[in-house]
């Protein structure tokens, strides 16, 4: 007969196989969907977009790109209550972030018809580098309670980066002609 | 001390396994490449042939006594066969990869505890210290290789790394054989020494580790797949983008100072 023990001994042992198992065969499928889809999956991709309000984003650039004085009709002057309402607040920086990395996926995804493409992707992710570094600049200011003064150095920049790089990948793919365009268009 | 017919025919084919693979290993000049894992193999071979003559003239006292010094020594050198693929897979300069080289010490120092944890848990069967260690020893063995391979293909497929080369045909190979060591080794810390289930495990594992030498043998034997290479525009692209950066960089450096 099984000791008690052996029978716990076992269950562990059967525990620990399973997920060894587990986690190797996960780690598989992703290596085999890796080899499958080298340059990702066009419908993951625009998954992981998160949603932000394109007007919005535009106008938060728009108003640090012209000056006062250059008196462009639709030009306001935003103080940092409304450019943290106009993107979303803190959720709406996070999402941010995460859109810059995607929006370096979307050219990589390019490069499998156009090689080419592969400078733009590298200058994405340096843009993509100096949006992450504003938005650290921004989350140490909140801790220390200067939000309100770190944001018009930090966030306007950071979302007139992320909106020239969204413009970037439109324009890319609408000079490649690719058939996501309207979806792109859509998430963006 | 009395040896059975069984038991000789997985000596003869383990030998002749093992002196095939040192020769692939040497001829393919694969050894240079890994020469803990060719160490491992030579320790075995001397190892089967060591053993058998102690069987064969030597007292039983003289055979455990034997098996448990070379059951050490193939501990180390799968241990170091283990740092060796990780070594040629995430240190290939001669520096660790930043990214990978804490994960790498989180995984070998949760394996351990987890490998120590799970060797303990058995009630002990055999009525010697040395007979006690060498199951629990070859159970936490088996454990440890076992999640050290699993890190290790976790890590590969997190850093997009290829699983057609000699190093993963190494690491598969002692992975899937760790794997059916901790069934076995299981069965071992629970089962009364000498019955025929027992005898079968250890047939078993016999098993699999000449399947996986024959795995080895073929995987050697033949040439890795040659890696991909970057075109030669892309080459050239990435050069001047290269040349951009380092031109900003010594720009930004100079409005620091």
């Amino acid at each position: 007969m099984i000791a008690i023990r052996s029978l716990y001994f076992f269950s562990i042992v059967s525990v620990f196989l399973l997920s060894i198992l587990g986690t190797g065969a996960y780690f598989y499928v992703q290596h085999r969907q890796r080899q499958k889809y080298p340059y990702g999956k066009w419908e993951n991709l625009l998954k992981r977009l998160g949603s932000l309000d394109h007007d919005h984003i535009a106008l938060i650039a728009r108003d640090l790109v012209f000056e006062p004085d250059r008196q462009d009709p639709d030009d306001v002057a935003l103080d940092s209550d409304q450019l943290w309402q106009f993107l979303g607040g803190m959720q709406g920086l996070a999402v941010l972030e995460r859109n810059c990395t995607v929006l370096v996926d979307l050219v990589f995804y390019v490069q499998q018809w156009y090689p080419e493409a592969l400078l733009i992707a590298e200058e994405l992710r340096l843009n993509a580098r100096e949006v992450q570094w504003h938005i650290d600049r921004l989350r140490g200011a909140a801790k220390t309670g200067k939000l309100k003064t770190a944001t018009p150095d930090y966030l306007q920049q950071a979302v007139a980066i992320y909106y020239r790089m969204s413009c970037e990948v439109l324009s890319l793919y609408e000079q490649t002609n690719l058939p996501g365009l309207a979806d792109l268009q859509k998430a963006l | 001390m009395h040896l059975s017919g069984t038991f000789l025919l997985f000596w003869a084919a383990g030998l002749t396994v093992h002196v095939v693979l040192f020769s692939v290993l040497l001829v393919r000049h694969r050894a240079t490449m890994f020469p803990v894992f060719t160490t491992l193999i030579a320790m075995n071979i001397v190892n089967a042939i060591a053993l058998y003559e102690i069987a064969s003239h030597g007292s039983k006292h003289t055979y455990f006594i034997a098996y448990f010094a070379f059951a050490i020594l193939d501990l180390g050198l799968q241990l170091s066969v283990t740092y060796e693929l990780a070594a040629d897979i995430f240190c290939p300069t001669g520096t660790w990869a930043p990214d990978v080289r804490n994960g790498f010490l989180i995984l070998v120092i949760a394996s351990l505890a987890v490998a120590i944890s799970l060797a303990c848990l058995p009630a002990p069967l055999e009525s010697t210290l040395l007979g006690r260690l060498l199951d629990r020893g070859n159970f936490f063995s088996s454990a440890l290789q076992c999640e050290l391979f699993v890190g290790m293909i976790a890590f590969s497929a997190s850093a997009s790394l290829p699983w057609k080369t000699h190093v993963a045909r190494i690491a598969q190979g002692l992975g899937f054989y760790s794997l059916i060591g901790i069934m076995t080794e299981a069965g071992h810390n629970v089962l009364p020494f000498n019955t025929t289930l027992y005898d079968t495990l250890t047939y078993l594992r016999m098993t699999t580790y000449l399947v996986c030498s024959g795995y080895w043998i073929v995987m050697l034997w033949m040439n890795a797949p040659a890696p991909q290479e970057l075109p030669e525009e892309t080459r050239k692209q990435l050069f001047t983008l290269q040349r951009r950066v380092e031109y900003d960089l010594r720009k930004l450096r100079s409005l620091k100072r």
